[in-house]
Formats: C-alpha cells, sequence, structure tokens
C-alpha cells in the first residue's frame, strides 16, 4: 500500500498539471495585484512606486472600511444560511415523496445568470409596482418602502437575493454528501430503534461533517469577495450604503482609473480571505483532517 | 482503454501548463509591447487592417451600427487594400475592455472615448494620437463650432465627437393641460407646476438616479441658472472654488425639489431605464434627459403614437436673481473617434476617420436620429418637427456646459457622483456636499 | 464525534408520536411545496419578461402576460447576430473547461487525500488561496499574460481561465466527499497488484460519480453563464459566446429589455436539460457506489 502510493512519478504526475494551472493563471496574476498596489498608477500612463502609501490610505479610508463591514455581514448572513440549507437537503434526502422532482425545481434559480436574477429582485423591490410593495399592501400594510434607495435598508434587501441565488448551490453539495452515506449505516440506525431526528443528528450530520467544513469556508470567502448582484443592482448606492469590498475595488480601479489603490484593495482583501479560511480551520479543525489544514 | 485517453488528456494539460508557466513568468514587464512604430504607413497597395472598437450593438442600436457598417463597406470599397474590424461591446464593457487594453498597449486603431476628464488619463499616457493634421484638412469647418473642444488637451485635439447633445425638459402635454398648467418661464412658475403636480398625485419628474448622472443634470442647471455659466466650470477647473454661495444654493434647491416631493418614489434606486419608464407611461409628468430620447418621442414605433404625440419640451427656466441665461444649456458632444498612438496603421486610421465622420455626420440624424457633432443643414433633411425645434435651439444656445462627470476627472466625478446621490437621498447638507467636492479637486489638483 | 446535543432528543420523543407526526408530515409537505413554488416562480417570470416589450417590462406585474406575448422577441434573436455559432461557442468552452476542471481536480484530491507525500498541506493551502482573488484584480495581468503568449482572441485562453480559476472551488468540494470515502477496496486493490492509475480511473472515480456530477453541474454553470472574462480575452465576434448575446441588446442609452429575456431564455434551455440529466446522475451515482462501498 504505502509504496504504492507514495510513488513520486505519480504524485507529480496528478498534482502537477493542475498546480501548474493554478500557479501561471492565479498566482501571477496575484503576485502582480501585489505589486500594482505598491504603485501610483492609473492603468494608463507610467507607474510611480510608493511603497505602501495606498495601504496606509487604505487603513484610513472609512468608506473601504464601510464597504468591508458589509462584506462581513453577508459573509455572516451566508454562513448562517448554511443551516437552512442543510435543513432543506436533510428532507430532501430522506423517504419524502416526489424528493427526486422537488430536488430539481429547487435548483431552478441557480441555472439562472446573474443578469437574469438582478432583473428580477429589481421587479420584486420596485417602489411603486414592485411584488414586493403590491404584497404589503394587500395585506394591509403601507407598501411604500423604498427597498433599494432607502439607505438603512438597502444592504439587507440586496443580502436577501445573494443569499438566495446560491441556495441551489449548497443544497446541491449538501444532498449529493448526504446520498453519499451509505445506505446501510442509516439502515443499522435504524434497526437500532433511532428515528429520523437521531438519524439525521447523529449519523448523517457527523458524517458530512468534512464537506459541511468545505461549504463555510466556501459561503465565508465567497461572500467576502462577492461582487455580482451589488454591481447590477445597486452599484454599491446610494451613496455607499451597499458597497461591498469587491465593488468598492472595482469602482477604484475602473472607474476612479486609480489602478494602484484598487489593486491594494484587491490584495488586502485575498489577505483578509487568508486569515479568515485560516482561522475557521483552525476553529473547525478535527483529528481526522489536522493534516491538511 | 481508460488509461491510455487518460494519459493523453494529461499530456495535453501538462503541455499546456508548462508553457503558459514558461511565459507568463515574464509577463511582469510590459516594455516590450510598446516598439510598435507608427512609420508603417500604408502605400495604396499594401494590405492593411484597421481594427475599430465601438458601443453600438446590432440589437439595441440597430440603426447606428447599421450606418457603421454602410461606411465600413463604402470605404472598403474605395479603398480595396483596406480590411476594417469591427469589435462591438455595450457601453459598460466596452469601458473596461478599453482600460484593460490600455494597460496593456493594445488599444485597437480607432475606438470611441468621451471627452475631457475621460480622455485626459489617455492622453497622458500618450495613447491617443492628436488629429489636428485630419482636423486642419478640411474638416474643422465641418464641426459645430467648440465641439471638438472638449476632445482637446494643450492645444491638441484628441478624438474627433460623432454625437451632440443637449439636455431639455420633456414634459407630457396631455397631464400639464389636464391640470391647466403652462410651460413654465421661471423657476418660481416651475415650483408651482410641481406642486400643483403632486398635490395631484402625479409625480411631477420622473428619475431614476440610480445611475446618478441623471440626477446630476438637475443640479448643474440649477448651478448654472443661479451662478451663471462659469462658476461650475471655473470650480472644476481650479480657477474657482466649489464653495462657492451659488453652487451651495444649487444643492439646497436640489434638496428643496426633493422634499416637495417632485421625484418619482424610490428615484435613488431606480435606474434611469426604470425612471424613464414612470414617464413614458404617463405616470409621471416630466423627464429632463439629452437628445438622445428625441427617437422615443418621435419616430420609435414601439412607443404608442398617441403618447409620442403628446410629448413636448422646454428649456430649463431661469431663476430670479440668478446669473444664468435661459439659452445655456447642459450637454456636449457624446462619444468621439480616437486613432491610438501605437497604432501600425495610424496614417491609414486618420484616413479613416475622417472619411467616417463626414459620412457619419450626412446620415446619422436622419437614419438613426442621432445629432453628430457636425453641421447639420435643417433646410436640406426632411425630420420631425421636435428635430428641428432642437436642432434650431442648438444654433441659438449661448453656451453648452459639459456634464459635470465628464468634465472631472475620473476620481473627482466618482465623488461627484456619489455626493449627487447623498444630496438627493437628504444625507448630506449642501455645505458639505460643496465641501467634499472642493476637497476632492483640490486633492486631484495637487497630485 | 459524539453527539451530545439534547434538543434533538426532546424533538425526537415528540416526533414520534403518532398524531404529532400526522400533522408535522402535512406542514412539511405545505413548506416544501411553498419553496418549490418560490423556486419554480423565476422560470415562469423569465418567460413572461421575454414576451414583453420594454413598455410592458416596467408598466406590469412581472407576473403579468402582456396581452400580445412579443414571440418576435425570439426571432429578434434568432435573426440578430450570430446566435448559432455563440451558442456552440458556449457548448465547446463549457464543455471542454469543465472536463479539464473536473479530472485535474479528481488527480488533485486523489492525490491529496490518498496518496502519501510530504507537503500536502501547503499545497492545498495554495490551491484554496486560487478562491480569494477577486476577479477584476486578474483581468489585467491575465490579459498582459495571454497577449505575450499570443493567446488572446484565442479560445484557450478562456478555456484555461476557466479551468484555473474553477479548480480551487472543485478540489474544496471533492475534498470533502474523498475524506469521508472508506479506504478498504483500494487496500484491497493495492494488496491484489492494481496501480495508481487502476484504482483512481477504475475505483476511486466510479465511487465519486456523485460529487463528479456535482461539481460538473455547478462548474458548467458558472462557464455557461461566464461574461468578464470573454469580453476582455475575446474579441473576434465568432469566437464569442451566448452570454454576449445579452450585451448585443444592451444600448448606450436605453436597453431592449425583452430581447435580452428571450436570449435568456433561449439560453438557459439547454443547461436546463443538461441539469435535469446529470441531476440524476447524482443519484444512480450513489447506489453503484454503496454497492461497491
Amino acid at each position: 500500500m504505502d509504496r504504492v502510493m507514495s510513488n513520486k512519478k505519480m504524485i507529480a504526475l496528478y498534482v502537477l498539471p493542475a498546480f501548474m494551472l493554478i500557479l501561471a493563471l492565479i498566482y501571477i496574476p496575484i503576485v502582480l495585484t501585489g505589486y500594482y498596489g505598491l504603485m501610483r498608477w492609473d492603468g494608463i500612463g507610467a507607474m510611480a512606486f510608493i511603497g505602501l502609501d495606498n495601504y496606509s490610505r487604505l487603513v484610513q479610508d472609512a468608506d473601504f472600511w464601510q464597504s468591508a463591514y458589509h462584506s462581513f455581514l453577508l459573509a455572516l448572513f451566508s454562513a448562517a444560511s448554511l443551516i437552512g440549507y442543510l435543513a432543506i437537503a436533510l428532507v430532501l434526502s430522506g423517504d419524502v415523496k416526489g424528493a427526486n422532482l422537488l430536488r430539481k425545481i429547487y435548483l431552478v434559480p441557480m441555472l439562472l445568470s446573474s443578469v437574469a436574477i438582478a432583473q428580477l429582485w429589481l421587479k420584486i423591490y420596485h417602489p411603486t409596482s414592485g411584488v414586493l410593495n403590491s404584497f404589503l399592501t394587500s395585506i394591509g400594510g403601507s407598501g411604500s418602502v423604498e427597498w433599494l434607495s432607502n439607505t438603512k435598508i438597502v444592504l439587507l434587501a440586496i443580502f436577501i437575493p445573494i443569499i438566495w441565488q446560491y441556495a441551489g448551490f449548497y443544497i446541491l453539495i449538501y444532498y449529493a454528501a448526504l446520498k453519499n452515506i451509505p445506505s446501510s449505516l442509516i439502515e443499522a440506525a435504524r434497526i437500532d430503534g433511532a428515528n429520523p431526528w437521531q438519524i439525521a443528528f447523529r449519523v448523517k450530520i457527523p458524517l458530512i461533517a468534512n464537506v459541511a467544513k468545505v461549504t463555510v469556508v466556501l459561503a465565508i470567502v465567497g461572500s467576502l469577495k462577492y461582487f455580482d448582484l451589488i454591481y447590477v443592482m445597486t452599484d454599491g448606492g446610494p451613496n455607499g450604503a451597499s458597497e461591498v469590498m469587491a465593488s468598492y475595488m472595482y469602482h477604484q480601479a475602473f472607474r476612479s482609473f486609480d489602478f494602484g489603490y484598487g489593486s491594494a484593495i484587491g490584495f488586502f482583501l485575498l489577505l483578509i480571505c487568508l486569515v479568515i479560511t485560516w482561522l475557521i480551520r483552525k476553529l473547525t479543525a478535527s483529528g481526522d483532517d489536522i493534516q491538511y489544514s | 482503454m481508460v488509461k491510455k485517453s487518460l494519459s493523453i488528456v494529461m499530456t495535453v494539460a501538462m503541455a499546456s501548463a508548462l508553457t503558459l508557466a514558461g511565459c507568463g513568468s515574464e509577463s511582469g514587464s510590459k516594455s516590450d509591447t510598446g516598439t510598435k512604430d507608427g512609420s508603417a504607413s500604408s502605400s495604396s497597395s499594401e494590405k492593411v487592417t484597421i481594427k475599430m472598437m465601438h458601443l453600438w450593438p446590432s440589437g439595441s442600436s440597430k440603426q447606428q451600427n447599421m450606418i457603421v457598417n454602410d461606411i465600413i463597406n463604402e470605404y472598403q470599397t474605395a479603398n480595396p487594400n483596406v480590411t476594417i474590424k469591427q469589435e462591438i461591446l455595450e457601453n459598460e464593457q466596452y469601458k473596461n475592455k478599453l482600460k484593460v487594453l490600455s494597460a496593456s498597449n493594445d488599444l485597437p486603431d480607432v475606438g470611441m472615448t468621451w471627452a475631457a476628464g475621460f480622455l485626459e488619463p489617455y492622453v497622458k499616457g500618450q495613447l491617443f494620437a492628436p488629429l489636428d493634421d485630419t482636423l486642419n484638412d478640411g474638416l474643422k469647418d465641418s464641426f459645430v463650432s467648440g465641439t471638438t473642444d472638449a476632445y482637446a488637451i494643450d492645444g491638441k485635439t484628441y478624438a474627433l465627437p460623432l454625437e451632440l447633445n443637449i439636455t431639455p425638459i420633456y414634459y407630457n402635454k396631455a397631464i400639464f393641460s389636464k391640470y391647466n398648467l403652462e410651460v413654465p418661464q421661471t423657476y418660481e412658475q416651475f415650483k408651482q407646476v410641481v406642486s400643483t403636480l403632486e398635490s395631484n398625485g402625479v409625480a411631477p419628474i420622473a428619475l431614476g438616479n440610480k445611475d446618478r448622472w441623471t440626477g446630476s443634470l438637475w443640479y448643474m442647471y440649477l448651478a448654472d441658472r443661479l451662478g451663471g455659466q462659469d462658476t461650475l466650470r471655473n470650480a472644476v477647473a481650479r480657477t474657482g472654488s466649489f464653495e462657492d454661495a451659488s453652487l451651495v444654493q444649487a444643492a439646497q434647491e436640489v434638496q428643496d425639489l426633493v422634499k416637495a416631493n417632485a421625484f418619482n418614489k424610490g428615484f435613488n434606486g431606480l435606474s434611469n431605464d426604470e425612471g424613464k419608464s414612470e414617464f413614458m407611461n404617463g405616470k409621471a409628468a416630466m423627464y429632463m434627459m439629452g437628445t438622445w430620447e428625441l427617437p422615443n418621442f418621435t419616430t420609435n414605433e414601439t412607443v404608442p403614437q398617441a403618447f409620442r404625440d403628446n410629448v413636448g419640451f422646454f428649456k430649463f427656466p431661469t431663476i430670479d436673481g440668478g446669473k444664468g441665461n435661459i439659452d445655456s444649456w447642459v450637454g456636449g458632444p457624446g462619444v468621439g473617434l480616437f486613432v491610438a498612438e501605437n497604432s501600425k496603421v495610424k496614417d491609414e486610421a486618420k484616413k479613416f476617420v475622417k472619411f467616417f465622420v463626414q459620412k457619419w455626420g450626412e446620415q446619422s440624424v436622419t437614419k438613426a436620429g442621432v445629432i453628430p457633432a457636425t453641421k447639420v443643414d435643417t433646410s436640406k433633411v426632411n425630420l420631425p418637427q421636435m428635430y428641428i425645434d432642437i436642432l434650431n435651439e442648438l444654433g441659438k444656445a449661448s453656451n453648452i456646459t459639459l456634464f459635470a462627470d465628464v468634465q472631472m476627472s475620473p476620481s473627482v466625478a466618482q465623488v461627484h457622483l456619489n455626493m449627487i446621490q447623498a444630496l438627493f437621498g437628504n444625507e448630506v447638507s449642501p455645505a458639505d456636499f460643496a465641501k467634499n467636492h472642493e476637497k476632492a479637486l483640490a486633492e486631484q489638483a495637487g497630485k | 464525534m459524539e453527539p451530545t446535543i439534547l434538543a434533538p432528543r426532546k424533538f425526537a420523543r415528540l416526533a414520534t408520536h403518532p398524531l404529532w407526526r400526522g400533522a408535522g408530515v402535512t406542514t412539511l409537505y405545505a413548506i416544501l411545496a411553498i419553496i418549490a413554488i418560490i423556486q419554480v416562480f423565476p422560470l415562469i417570470w423569465l418567460l413572461f419578461f421575454s414576451l414583453k416589450d420594454n413598455q410592458e417590462v416596467f408598466n406590469l406585474s412581472p407576473f403579468a402576460l402582456p396581452t400580445h406575448p412579443k414571440w418576435e422577441n425570439y426571432t429578434k434573436v434568432w435573426t440578430e447576430g450570430n446566435i448559432s455559432r455563440y451558442f456552440l461557442n458556449s457548448v465547446w468552452y463549457t464543455a471542454a473547461s469543465v472536463l479539464l476542471t473536473v479530472l485535474l481536480a479528481s488527480l488533485v484530491t486523489f492525490a491529496l487525500t490518498r496518496m502519501n507525500w510530504k507537503l500536502k498541506g501547503p499545497v492545498l493551502g495554495l490551491f484554496m488561496v486560487g478562491l480569494m482573488i477577486p476577479v477584476h484584480s486578474t483581468l489585467i495581468p491575465l490579459f498582459q499574460m495571454f497577449m505575450k503568449i499570443n493567446l488572446t482572441d484565442h479560445p484557450l485562453s478562456i478555456i484555461l481561465t476557466y479551468t484555473a480559476f474553477n479548480l480551487p472551488l472543485t478540489i474544496m468540494i471533492l475534498l470533502g466527499f474523498y475524506q469521508s470515502l472508506p479506504r478498504e477496496v483500494e487496500e484491497a486493490a493495492v494488496m491484489d497488484g492494481c496501480s495508481v492509475n487502476r484504482i483512481f480511473a477504475q475505483i476511486v472515480l466510479p465511487m465519486t460519480s456523485s460529487v463528479v456530477a456535482t461539481t460538473v453541474i455547478i462548474n458548467m454553470i458558472y462557464n455557461w453563464n461566464e461574461f468578464v472574462f470573454i469580453n476582455t480575452f475575446i474579441s473576434s465576434d465568432h469566437l464569442k459566446t451566448l452570454t454576449v448575446g445579452i450585451q448585443n441588446f444592451i444600448g448606450q442609452y436605453t436597453t431592449d429589455w425583452g430581447a435580452i429575456g428571450a436570449t435568456l431564455m433561449i439560453s438557459i434551455l439547454p443547461i436546463l436539460i443538461a441539469f435535469f440529466v446529470l441531476s440524476n446522475r447524482i443519484v444512480e451515482g450513489i447506489t453503484a457506489g454503496s454497492v461497491k462501498g
């Protein structure tokens, strides 16, 4: 066993192709982003080396920290939403009638591009003719909430479609993981007299703990660098009320032509993600997979 | 079998990964891409390919796209050695790609740019070629005077404009007559109109301020009517201050309009398209927008005839005690054509640009409803009355102030646009609004 | 991990009561049905949206059909531009990148979880960093790199980029599953003198077919809807994809929303079909896997 599975040539053959690709297409951009972050550069003319000026500006930039706060909130909400998705996946993977069809239907929104999702939610949130306000009026509410222009609610309003957009993604992963549990194990628990709750909490969830940990990392990292719907639906507005780190970076680099500063933000975002991922893996490490963290 | 096909895929993957890594390691330097020279001018028999990038896709801008193709075909027929290759992207993606191409020194030979603040970084980075030789080669007189100035930096012109727009207030005649309203001549009358409409439950003004430049138009007019045509311009050019009393006052007037419910509900979260639809479906009485909207009020068959017949326009009224003139407009040239400084076919590209501008001027307004920056002889073309009226207004305009976000450098423009949204949302006081502008402008000037 | 949670037990006792169970099951199905309706609405909305003109898009309720459905939106989309070409490109870029990504990711994950070597931790970490870089930071560096090796305006630039950017995510998802796979079968195979390649291709790959199907679905959706890289790296019309068809209807000042709806509808159909087919694989895969496991 050890000899076969320790063959250096085979290991290299398995790992190197992907590794080279990542090195070329992800690490070169990362290194260059770090490099541009040390420059004053509008992305067009000559670069000038300014050391860590962009970073000291970043530290004092209240707009950036506001966007970072928004990103962290989104990460928190996304991570919390995983519980709901896990619950749905648990139900679907049990012996519910029609689970197969339901599962497919549940995942349909995932197929839509961000362009379509944004349009849909813009129609839902429209201040006068929107679905949500019409509904609120019909149940006796005031129905005149300005979902996307009220700076106090826009952030929550934009989080809902973002979190919903990923529902299919996580349900799919959980579902596949749950279905991957050998049915013999569940059968054995049932014979021992375990009820569905006990099977879910004592057999199924512990068995997919590894997958769950991965999804937590994915949800948090994905949220921290989230961009799409914010860009289409509010463009970070009104006046920065729904700005997140990635949209702030984009605005600096591509709208304000401050590519040096934009790169510094991009690099800093990467560092934040690294630290947080490291923390998550430390916190969730168990004897089984400590070797990977 | 499995093993064999697997190893083939692996080899391919390995090979490509290795090639990439090998070549990618030197991509940190961008110096050697600039070695192209413009000297390779074409003798007429030599095969030449001109790359052109524009933002008129056939789907959304059918007429513009058709004219571009016609002009290209005509040019290629007249110059059989020349091939013109188009790349078309929509507005936002176009701007992003232009940025990436510029950073990589790989601009198309001919492309579209916007004036002043947008243009400046490209000129400073020496990416656009001066076009004065083309302009002085008999082209200058065909432009409406002053329109090319917006593309000039330090006395050289770097792009030739294709569009010229001004910004009237369109109004729904049916709604106005229903409430016995007259077109306002003074700002007091205008506020009266707003309050009558508002008290009758009609949204007075359609506005989608998510795009922010839309709200900026209102601010600009108020600044112009209060402080005269030069106050804002001077503040941006740093010969004046943004904390000028009239610029603060204009911000105050904007907030007064918002308080009077002059704009449709939720405007700060609506795009221009969504805001406009409030006007197009007769829910809002007025809409301020560039003359690029004229086709929707005249020739566009997908808009109901009854609605089109009911649309009129008026000029932003004057304010008592203000220094502004009613014939002073907000507007200016829109997109213009540039030639890349590093183009290998610079001379050919310039020739094509000249040809394009002339041909475009002949047909853009009649075929696509786009008012060109070149002069239009209204006596010779057959146009809807609204176009004739607008072109006449253009002829007697005392001043056209370029859109603020185009006047300003990109980073100041972002501050301006955000401040506009905050101002309309009552989240910044007029004094702070001015102060933030002043700060951004001063910082920019200091760089 | 010993589950010591008390709450589930209490619930468990409640859940076993027959009366409660009856009511519970009904509520459960009601909730499942409501979620199903919510999740399928976007598709219906998109269909209606695609049959409207701009006036109707903004005036009518999102869930109302116009009196005269504008089927011409579809003819417009089909006749305008090169849509069949875009379609083919979408299919082949997506297929090639998905194949490459899932294969390379499987190899790496196999090596990370099944083979014995040092540096596993750092290598996994290096892959994970790929999740953390914001897309807009990479555009300029990647473009310059492709320009140097003459790959701009070449399909390879797209396929390699898609592969590289989806590899980290795919590896992460696979990892959770590989970690919980039983090792007995492989151990037996090694005893029998099986080569690493055979163990991977004939034992492990079939056992993971459900998660492979999952990652294929996820990759497919991402690649199919991607447009930032396409717009940046590709300039020739004959190399562009369906997402470009959407842009065709976005104008300088106005946008033809009905036509965009029709394009979105046309482009979602193939992926919907592919999704339904692959989605069955998730279940089938498990059955096959559990028989072997």
